[in-house]
């Protein structure tokens, strides 16, 4: 069965309120056309779930998507803070779930292992316990106290990969980052692929493929789709186009959006 | 400052020292957002660590980065040379069994515990200012064996007496700065080497909370012209001063 989808239907499966997770990490591989489809429709009150995020999150931030990221990291790394995700943190418009990542994949794993809550190692003596709704919790066991996560379970994890077949059968070459894990824990999965193999690809190598297709809602045939960030090995991150980005007035995201498809 | 201007930067001394640290054998991690040890890593595997393990959240086991990238430490160049991966979930549960013998972690805001801010300045929920956030290091620095923190700004707005917030508390063992390192002995800072062309007096002034001298104070040797000809090798580009 074909789950093939053009992009602008596949983001017609994300409702305002949605929880979504991003696949990739920082400006690597992450579904950047597949943001700013998001924000070409103008999606409201959506919350994020990401390890570590930068352009994708920033877009959506500034284009007023966003209710909420549960993320560990949002920033552009050694090019600086995420500037539009920082004034709509700063202006109260977007709420700062603020994680370490280990959390947001203890909350990941809670959901994709069917229980409502995960221990983690660490984080004690951290403010973030204070602020943030995690649990200190008795071990049942020995008495000991752990910190619990809540089960983090998105509504859609949108993945781009490198390769998929039109069942939504994956393949990411590379850098794996949480996005299998994502797949599992979320209730429904789009792809968002470089290319569309034929499924004998696939069955040559059933090893090297990390998302099989019956947990996949669509597939969307996405040249390009990192973009400006990376995708090893096809892709480098365009750093002057991200330089540009950061640079744009806030005004100017109509037009971006019309310009960079 | 000393009188005559050294053949090196603040940025290839942070490097040189950073990597001094480091033993073989060890398995070391450094996340998003740092150059430096990105850098320190391959210098020590040159020189007295050349069986460390790297690992970084692409996933790579001792990549080794045929041009280390400028912009991000989480890119794919990282991956040259692995021969298997090992993901980002998989070191924080290698942390979390206490297996990681060193993460490397920065802190916007650093105290005398070795405590630090990446979250906000300001309050929580109605920022000054939102930071990045704290990434890996609340769950990674009480469950690694040792964390070594590092910041490329040595003023009294990076080393405070008082934390906006407290992100993160664990095994910090060294942090580097431009002018010197702090060692945790006895739950606090004390300065530990001074740089050559710094000073107790300038790091003093510089420095937000009283400054304690380590039993084991030094001037830290200067690099030696091998350590900065093999950084002249490995990093042409000169990605290690990115940050300053």
């Amino acid at each position: 069965m074909s789950k093939l989808l053009s992009l602008a239907a596949a983001v017609g499966l994300i409702k305002d309120g949605d929880t979504v997770a991003l696949g990739g990490n920082t400006i690597q591989r992450s579904p950047a056309a597949f943001a700013r489809e998001m924000a070409r429709r103008k999606k409201r009150n959506i919350e994020l779930v990401k390890t570590a995020g930068a352009y994708d999150v920033d877009l959506l931030a500034l284009a007023g998507c966003l209710s909420a990221v549960h993320a560990g990291y949002i920033g552009f790394e050694n090019m600086g803070l995420a500037p539009n995700y920082r004034k709509a943190v700063e202006g109260g418009q977007t709420q700062a779930k603020e994680h370490a990542c280990y959390t947001v994949i203890a909350g990941l794993r809670a959901a994709a292992y069917g229980i409502p809550f995960m221990p983690v190692a660490g984080f004690l003596g951290s403010e973030l316990l204070e602020v943030r709704d995690f649990k200190l919790v008795k071990d049942p066991f020995t008495g000991q106290e752990v910190v619990a996560v809540q089960k983090l379970q998105p509504d859609w994890a949108v993945i781009h990969v490198h390769e998929a077949d039109v069942e939504g059968n994956g393949r990411i070459l590379g850098s794996q980052f949480e996005d299998a894990l994502m797949t599992r824990a979320a209730k429904g999965v789009i792809l968002t692929a470089e290319r569309i193999v034929d499924k004998s690809q696939f069955q040559k190598h059933p090893e090297s493929v990390a998302i099989p297709g019956f947990l996949v809602n669509a597939v969307v045939e996405l040249p390009g789709g990192a973009a400006p960030g990376s995708c090893y090995p096809l892709y480098d991150a365009n750093i002057e186009a991200i330089r540009s980005y950061l640079a744009m007035a806030p005004e100017a995201l109509d037009d971006y959006l019309k310009e960079v498809r | 400052m000393s009188e005559h201007k050294p053949n090196y930067t603040q940025a290839d001394m942070m490097t040189v020292v950073m990597a001094r640290l480091l033993r073989d054998r060890e398995r070391v991690f450094h996340g998003v957002a740092s150059p430096i040890p990105m850098v320190a890593v391959q210098l020590a595997k040159r020189r007295q660590a050349p069986n460390l393990v790297y690992l970084s959240i692409t996933g790579a086991v001792d990549g080794l980065p045929e041009a280390f990238p400028r912009e991000t430490t989480t890119d794919g160049r990282l991956l040259r040379n692995t021969a298997s991966l090992f993901s980002l979930t998989e070191i924080f549960d290698l942390s979390a069994r206490g297996q990681l013998d060193t993460a490397f972690l920065g802190g916007v805001q650093i105290d005398q515990y070795g405590n630090l801010n990446l979250s906000v300045i300001g309050d929580f929920h109605k920022p000054k200012v939102r930071l990045p956030g704290g990434a890996g290091s609340a769950a990674l620095l009480p469950t690694t064996k040792r964390a070594i923190l590092w910041r490329t700004k040595h003023d009294p707005k990076v080393f405070v007496e008082k934390l906006s917030f407290r992100t993160a508390v664990g095994n910090v063992d060294k942090v580097i700065t431009p002018l010197g390192i702090f060692s945790k002995e006895d739950g606090r800072l004390k300065l530990w080497r001074v740089f050559p062309y710094s000073s107790v007096e300038e790091i003093t002034s510089l420095t937000g909370f009283p400054i304690e001298k380590s039993p084991d104070f030094a001037v830290a040797k200067a690099p030696t012209p091998e350590e900065l000809a093999i950084l002249q090798e490995i990093d042409p580009n000169n990605v290690r001063a990115v940050e300053f």
